[in-house]
């Protein structure tokens, strides 16, 4: 988006780029239910604000615009006497269905001790469903491990260099791969490609980099207004780092961070995922933990 | 237990015609996008009618009769078209995509306007083939047949967000459709206009 500063915006520092152009990206993909009122008052203040400055957003809201409004002006069909004719002849062939109509509810029908126990049945199923949560959250722990911290620096470990620099260049830019062809890039490497399954996030760009010399297929995902970004590695590049297998033994996630930048990574069949946001680490934990639940 | 009556078969009717029917032109031109021709369309929706009548009783408020149609006819098209073994035609989408981003990165979204007011149905129709059948769908439910994206969720059967997403990539691939439906057709006009000038050359050098 640098080309489309306004004039008045002085150079801020990389970090406050990184936001800006995150920011970006998300509102923009928000554009055509921005064009079509379809967003909560306080999203479209938020759009409203953005398009002031990005030439670029408002020349794409005027791309939804055109489209729609050309498309509205589209006639419907005029259905023709003979069709008409023929579909009358057709249900008129058909015996009527069965349709029961129910009289209106009349409120004393159902007893004051009806309406009791109906709440009491309720209290008892909420009361079971906790107790089932309650068993199930220990089986989940059960296989779940822990977190763990990594235990050196994380610029000393290759794969979570490269992956730092690399999101440091996507965070900055356009994503490079906003064409989403998700069959492109599992043709592009040889391990299984799989985007996260957790319900706030959406997947928004896939393509395929190098990190330090070795293939990896990158994930961009919207979660809520932040970008997060999914770094897909062989397996044998993953576990490379002595430091990267002792962390994740055991089945833990290694987290780490760098500022306000938060780094999770684990292994899966035959792949390692690292997953790297400037979001608090627990939120990637939760979607690690998502993932582990599937 | 409640006590139900059956509704008269002649109520019944009436009140059919008088939800469902009024739908009748829409879905006809929803039929025919995805058509191969106007009497396949007309046969579809005669078919929607027909399950539609049958399946009247599970309509439980008149106000949804509209979506509930069109639910009933994706069905019978998707069956149609699964009977007839037809398969979308694949689309380059990176293609379309990139001709959208070239769109905005240019000088000429006012010539984008116009090139959009001017084109009749028949090239609406074809740019809208173009693109993947889900886009498709959920851009002319909203902006040809006017549902609100919470109506296309129920009848298209996925999540809102989806929807979204679908809508707002769907026009930008309309958009990549239609300026290289206008690129080919200017790099034909040029190609005729070679071809002339060369069998004007041919003839003068005789």
């Amino acid at each position: 988006m640098s080309d489309n500063q306004s004039p008045l915006t002085t150079r801020a520092n990389p970090a406050d780029e990184a936001v800006r152009e995150s920011r970006h990206q998300v509102l923009r993909e928000l554009l055509g239910a921005y064009a079509d009122r379809e967003l909560p008052p306080e999203t479209t203040a938020q759009i409203d604000a953005h398009l002031i400055g990005c030439v670029q957003c408002r020349r794409e809201l005027e791309v939804h615009d055109t489209i729609r409004g050309r498309l509205a002006a589209e006639p419907p069909a005029a259905t023709s006497p003979a069709l008409r004719a023929r579909i009358a002849s057709a249900l008129d062939a058909i015996p009527a269905p069965v349709v029961e109509v129910a009289p209106p509810a009349v409120a004393s029908d159902i007893s004051h001790r009806r309406i009791t126990w109906i709440a009491i049945a309720g209290w008892v199923t909420a009361l079971v469903l906790a107790i089932a949560l309650a068993m199930q959250g220990e089986r989940v722990q059960e296989r779940l491990g822990g977190t763990r911290e990594i235990a050196t620096p994380i610029h000393s470990v290759a794969l979570l260099d490269g992956v730092l620099g690399d999101y440091d260049r996507v965070a900055a830019g356009e994503l490079p791969g906003r064409a989403r062809d998700l069959s492109a890039v599992r043709a592009a490497v040889s391990f299984p490609i799989e985007p996260l399954q957790a319900a706030n996030l959406r997947l928004v760009g896939a393509w395929t980099t190098e990190l330090r010399g070795e293939p990896a297929a990158v994930l961009a995902y919207r979660l809520d207004d932040r970008l997060v970004v999914q770094y897909l590695v062989a397996e044998d590049a993953f576990f490379r780092a002595p430091a990267v297998r002792a962390a994740v033994a055991d089945r833990h996630l290694l987290t780490a961070s760098v500022g306000e930048r938060s780094i999770v990574a684990w292994p899966d069949a035959s792949t390692g995922t690292v997953l790297v946001g400037d979001v608090p680490a627990r939120q990637l934990r939760d979607i690690w933990i998502t993932e582990r639940l599937h | 237990m409640l006590a139900t009556h059956r509704e008269p078969s002649a109520d019944l009717r009436a009140r059919f015609e008088a939800v469902v029917l009024p739908h009748l032109d829409r879905l006809l031109a929803f039929a025919i996008r995805r058509s191969d021709s106007v009497a396949d369309a007309e046969d579809a929706v005669q078919e929607a009618c027909v399950r539609a009548w049958l399946g009247f009783g599970d309509l439980r408020d008149d106000a949804n009769a509209r979506p509930w149609f069109y639910r009933i006819l994706r069905t019978v098209l998707s069956d149609a078209r699964e009977k007839s073994g037809r398969r979308q035609q694949l689309v380059h989408i990176t293609r379309l995509e990139e001709t959208h981003d070239e769109l905005l990165g240019g000088e000429r979204d006012a010539l984008f306007s116009e090139v959009v007011a001017r084109l009749d149905s028949e090239a609406v129709h074809r740019a809208l083939a173009e693109i993947p059948e889900d886009f498709a769908t959920a851009v002319e439910l909203h902006d040809i047949d006017g549902f609100k994206y919470i109506e296309i969720a129920d009848i298209v059967g996925v999540p809102i967000g989806t929807v979204m997403s679908r809508i707002a990539r769907g026009r930008k691939l309309l958009a990549g459709a239609i300026l290289a439906a206008r690129r080919d057709g200017a790099a034909d006009a040029t190609e005729v206009v070679d071809v002339g000038a060369r069998r004007a050359m041919r003839g003068g050098l005789r």
